[in-house]
């Protein structure tokens, strides 16, 4: 087996300073083993880290490595890549770090699409200051913040970046090595930013707690919340494992023209008694007609109008023609609607 | 040629005849010119670099990064901005990040009056971070010397590896005058810190060892680390013991005022002796200990509620009065009567 990627590590600092059965570690080694592959080396790469266990990921990289203040790792690689574009600028980091603390960060330096790749390692818990609930600590889940069960929904981080755009976010998890390695990969030679959300496991101070006795266990447990999805997606849904992309901003759809409806004369209209257009009143589902001046219109996709028969003081079924040159609004509001027949 | 200058644009002016290369900062009362300044002169000059960033603090954080990848940088800003600023300047007296901060200072605490003058950061300056560290602060008094000491304060952040601060106020940064830039001579010192991109270091908050191996529970590599710093800092802050001292035949009253108040209070140089620090800190103790000696009074007027009035004491283990000026009043018929109600 090729142990090549070793030279990227400062193998001097081992042993670690992660818990037997962390996810971090294999967070870094195949970060390692990817970065050796595609032939990237201290003097072309930096590293950069915020706070927690996946923060001194840097500092075990054999490259130069910043480790930065709480949250602030994506602020820190974005101006490095200005200022030095020469560099490959690659952030290892957790969730609380990116997500929590750094969200303003991420919000804004995914918006200024510098090209950098992100790393998070998701094990969903603070497990640094000894397992608080997270930002993306599911809902229900026990932590020592949350004695209850969490009662928040969880930050979804690939929703909020794929509404940017151009985007690349993948979701992946320790256990399924192979596709995380291509994830690692695709993220590391896209163009602009790439963010792989990696989930892993903190069996020590989030896994136990909840029940499970290994770490093997709870890659188990991945396995059964997650399946893998081919091809490139748009959107992942949140069992899914994946790369979603776009390289472009959408192109916002052209908007559908306006037809000119052809002026009907009154007499081919159908002609209604008021009568019958008190029918028409919208209740059990009947169409909302009114009339004004003398035609009938059609105001069943008035958003006023829907599901009740009264719009404030307007009535359904009635006509409105002297109730509208008195109300504050002009007719343009009732001459937009389809015109359905003329008043006897 | 001379040209009307306001404080801001001296400023900015300096930064750019130091080397300045990187420009990060967040819209504030009394600094934005600077920013406007800087994302125009990028414009015009793709060599500059400059981000508008989401919030001071990644403002700031830019700034110390910029610098660890080789730039020379600099951001602007007033008090609620510093604030959010403190975080990175303490992480950049550890990583050892040569930068400028330019706190343009207005009234507060928090919003505060955000266009009125004051000079009330003198201890966030000194004590905004968490744990010890010894900044180096100088404070202007006019756009001609806002252009000098910005480039001095890049001398001294490469000197001293660290975040330098140069403070203003917000009369100073709106203050325009005539003055000939470039004719002004300023030294400038290069960089020497390696850029990132060399080899297998590690930049790090955390305390550490010189090798940058993280050590944090060993005390005797953590005092080894402060000692230096504090060495290092007051050595680079002797090189510029930076003071104005006007003394008047017979008088036994002390003015001790800077930046925007020494100006105010020009007019009692005949009957008062005057004496302005321009470093703000590391405090001038020498020099305020023998100034201070021959007088009977002495007397610090300052805006804010006696921040450096308390250092003056410390330094020369005397008492002295204060005038402060609050709330963005500086009127000299008002310093004029405090003093003589004393």
């Amino acid at each position: 087996m090729d142990r090549s990627y070793k030279e990227l590590l400062k193998m001097r600092r081992f042993p670690h300073t992660w818990c037997p059965g962390c996810g971090i570690g294999s967070v870094l080694k195949n970060v390692a083993m990817v970065l050796k592959e595609l032939g990237w080396n201290d003097k072309d790469t930096v590293a950069i880290s915020g706070i927690g266990c996946s923060g001194r990921m840097s500092g075990y990289m054999n490259l130069d490595a910043v480790h930065t203040p709480h949250g602030r790792a994506l602020t820190a690689a974005e101006t490095i890549k200005t200022v030095r574009p020469d560099l490959n600028v690659v952030v290892l980091s957790g969730d609380g770090d990116l997500a929590s603390i750094g969200g303003n960060h991420l919000l804004h330096t995914s918006r200024r699409n510098p090209d950098i790749t992100v790393f998070c390692n998701d094990n969903e818990i603070y497990g640094l200051t000894g397992g608080q609930a997270g930002p993306t600590t599911p809902k229900g889940t026990k932590t020592l913040t949350s004695p209850r069960g969490e009662p928040y929904l969880p930050l979804r981080i690939g929703r909020i970046l794929t509404q940017q755009a151009p985007y690349f976010y993948a979701r992946t998890t320790v256990y399924h090595l192979n596709h995380f390695k291509t994830c690692v990969r695709e993220a590391l030679l896209w163009k602009g930013f790439s963010f792989v959300d990696i989930i892993s496991d903190c069996i020590e101070l989030n896994g136990r707690r909840l029940g499970f006795k290994t770490a093997h266990q709870m890659f188990k447990w991945f396995d059964e919340r997650f399946h893998i999805v081919e091809g490139v997606k748009d959107h992942l849904r949140e069992d899914e494992l994946g790369i979603a992309k776009a390289e472009t901003e959408e192109v916002p759809k052209a908007k559908e023209e306006v037809k000119v409806k052809a002026e009907v004369s009154m007499e081919e209209l159908k002609p209604f008694t008021l009568e019958e257009l008190k029918t028409f009143d919208g209740a059990d589902g009947r169409p909302i007609y009114i009339a004004y001046n003398g035609k009938i219109y059609d105001l069943s996709s008035s958003p006023l109008f829907q599901g009740d028969k009264r719009m404030r003081c307007h009535i359904a079924g009635k006509d409105l023609t002297r109730d509208i040159e008195i109300a504050p609004h002009g007719e343009d509001l009732v001459l937009k609607f389809p015109v359905v027949g003329r008043l006897k | 040629m001379k040209q009307l200058i306001s404080g801001n644009g001296a400023i900015f002016q300096g930064a750019i005849r130091a080397g300045a290369s990187y420009f990060a900062g967040y819209p504030i009362s009394p600094t934005s010119e600077i920013l406007q300044q800087a994302a125009q002169y990028a414009e015009e000059n793709p060599e500059f670099r400059f981000l508008q960033a989401e919030d001071e603090i990644a403002a700031a954080i830019a700034t110390i990064s910029a610098s660890l990848a080789g730039a020379k940088a600099f951001t602007a800003t007033s008090g609620p901005g510093f604030s959010l600023m403190q975080e990175a300047i303490g992480w950049g007296h550890v990583v050892e990040a040569p930068c400028v901060f330019i706190n343009s200072m207005r009234v507060g605490p928090s919003t505060g009056m955000p266009t009125q003058p004051a000079q009330a950061d003198l201890l966030q300056i000194k004590a905004g971070s968490a744990g010890d560290y010894y900044p180096i602060a100088f404070y202007p008094n006019s756009v001609e010397e806002s252009f000098r000491l910005t480039a001095t304060a890049f001398n001294a952040a490469e000197e001293s590896l660290s975040p330098v601060i140069l403070l203003a106020d917000a009369f100073l940064s709106h203050l325009y005058e005539m003055v000939d830039l470039e004719r002004t001579e300023v030294e400038v010192l290069p960089r020497v810190k390696e850029p990132l991109g060399k080899g297998q270091r590690l930049f790090t908050g955390t305390a550490h060892d010189k090798m940058g191996n993280v050590k944090t529970s060993d005390p005797e590599t953590y005092r080894e680390w402060l000692w230096e710093l504090k060495d290092r800092h007051h050595r680079v802050a002797e090189k510029y013991p930076l003071f104005e001292y006007s003394p008047s035949n017979k008088a036994e009253t002390l003015l001790i005022a800077f930046g925007i108040t020494s100006r105010i209070i020009s007019p009692l140089k005949e009957k008062f002796s005057i004496f302005r620090p321009i470093r703000i800190y590391p405090v001038l103790e020498k020099a305020l200990k023998e100034v201070t000696q021959p007088y009977r009074h002495v007397i610090v007027i300052e805006g804010n509620d006696g921040q450096y009035a308390s250092w003056v004491e410390w330094a020369t283990g005397r008492k002295v009065m204060r005038v402060p000026c609050l709330g963005g009043g500086f009127k000299l018929r008002r310093i004029q009567n405090q003093i003589e109600e004393r």
